[in-house]
């Protein structure tokens, strides 16, 4: 299995740098990011030890630009009929599932090497909490693994890339910004068990607790299964749905 | 040898696919001769299971493409119509890539890239991206990258639809050669390339199995000797018993 989605990984991710996206991927994410940094997250103006002001606006800019990465996965496949050529060669559906979205997940790993320069730069003028910055990176990494697994199972789906992107964005948007507090406040909803299990599902408080040094294992393991349970139905979408 | 065993396919409620049983032996060219819409894809994309069919199996050399599917497909090299190719590799890339699926070690992987480059003739090429190659050189790459692991079963869909005379004759010709020790079955409705290349007729129509014979078996069917009446007869005739 392993043979297998290395094969497809390799494939998929030297794919990016064939063709321009992933340098525009790239530039596009480093100056967006660091615009959010420095204009709307008020970089010299707050204590920044954990850098904070560049974590806090990582999963709105990273909704915009994993989708771009994994609208071609699966939907160019169905668009060119090459998945006709890859679902018949002998290897199991999770590994070609598996393989693109390492893929895909290695390049937001990629991103986010780029932006180590402007962490040890900022080092250079003002004290540093390292431990801290790398749980954040390590928060961004998870949570653009769980949009990646997003963005793979709605191109599974689609056989026009654009409309993977605006999907998946959409959905992205929707999970970030949906509050369920505002849902149990309207409806006046006290039920305990609800109201738990309606912030256990929100994004971003999950985001939030680890960008404030509160990596908890329930965080962890919210992230582990948004991604496990997208690639699930990216296998039942590539199983049942071949044309 | 490769089976096919009961085979049914059915599209939202039509039926594309009905009761097929057929065997294949090695050293045999199996043309799939039928009308548009006859069901040749289909058939073939369920014999590499790329489709599950409702009921019916296909075995080769003993195991079930259903039940035992990566084994199954191991000894099948399979070339969908219109050569589909990822337009952004090169051929060396698309080559390697399928070798890699199939884990060819490196030097096997070399070896048999050399003999395909020669045998194919596409040394010209081999540095080119899929995307800018003729319909003739795709279809080449995609019979290069099927029989990267020397697989026992060749199954062609439509080979030569759309090429030019010069082109159709090298592709006869190489899938002529290459059927010596393996099984090759090819989708057409092109009654001279059945002329050409195939030991036995399989006639569908309707998702049905019509005729199952030899070329020159098949001509004698009617008056006038020739495939072409043959092929009307035979599918005209199964359309007015409907």
């Amino acid at each position: 299995m392993f043979y297998d989605i290395n094969a497809i990984f390799k494939k998929e991710f030297g794919s990016y740098f064939k063709s321009r996206l992933a340098y525009i991927v790239l530039s596009v994410y480093i100056i967006t990011s660091l615009s959010c940094t420095f204009y709307l997250g008020n970089f010299f103006n707050i204590v920044n030890y954990n850098l904070y002001s560049f974590f806090y606006y990582q999963p709105g800019v990273l909704i915009s630009l994993i989708p771009a990465l994994t609208m071609k996965l699966w939907a160019d496949e169905r668009r060119y009929g090459t998945i006709e050529l890859l679902l018949t060669q002998p290897m199991k559906y999770s590994s070609v599932v598996l393989g693109k979205f390492f893929a895909a997940w290695a390049f937001c790993g990629l991103m986010l090497i780029l932006t180590f320069p402007f962490w040890l730069t900022t080092a250079l003028f003002i004290p540093v909490d390292s431990y801290n910055v790398f749980y954040n990176y390590l928060a961004v990494l998870i949570a653009s693994g769980a949009l990646c697994a997003i963005g793979c199972f709605v191109s599974s789906l689609c056989r026009n890339p654009i409309s993977a992107y605006l999907i998946a964005a959409f959905i992205g948007t929707i999970l970030k910004m949906f509050n369920f507090d505002f849902l149990i406040k309207k409806f006046n909803i006290s039920n305990e068990i609800i109201i738990r299990i309606s912030q256990s599902l929100n994004f971003d408080s999950h985001y939030e607790n680890i960008i404030q040094g509160q990596l908890t294992w329930s965080d962890m393991i919210y992230f582990s299964l948004l991604i496990i349970f997208c690639l699930w139905l990216n296998i039942m979408s590539v199983e049942y749905k071949r044309d | 040898m490769l089976s096919v065993i009961n085979l049914n396919k059915t599209f939202s409620e039509k039926r594309v696919i009905n009761n097929m049983s057929f065997d294949l032996r090695e050293g045999e060219i199996v043309a799939l001769l039928g009308p548009n819409g006859a069901g040749k894809t289909t058939l073939m994309r369920l014999i590499t299971s790329f489709y599950e069919p409702d009921s019916g199996d296909v075995c080769i050399n003993g195991n079930s493409i259903y039940n035992n599917r990566t084994e199954a497909l191991k000894q099948i090299g399979y070339v969908p119509e219109n050569g589909i190719l990822y337009p952004e590799l090169t051929v060396f890339e698309y080559i390697k890539f399928m070798a890699d699926i199939r884990r060819i070690p490196y030097q096997n992987f070399v070896d048999n890239l050399v003999s395909l480059i020669q045998q194919l003739d596409i040394s010209s090429v081999i540095n080119q991206k899929c995307e800018t190659l003729s319909k003739g050189f795709k279809r080449r790459i995609g019979i290069a990258g099927a029989l990267i692991h020397k697989p026992q079963i060749l199954i062609l869909d439509e080979p030569t639809e759309g090429l030019d005379p010069n082109q159709k004759f090298f592709i006869r010709n190489f899938i002529k050669e290459y059927s010596k020790n393996s099984i090759i079955l090819i989708s057409t409705h092109i009654m001279e390339e059945v002329d050409a290349l195939a030991d036995r007729v399989i006639l569908i129509n309707h998702g049905k199995i019509i005729r199952n014979l030899s070329p020159e078996r098949l001509k004698k069917t009617t008056s006038s000797g020739d495939i072409e009446s043959a092929f009307r007869f035979a599918t005209t005739s199964v359309l007015e018993e409907d």
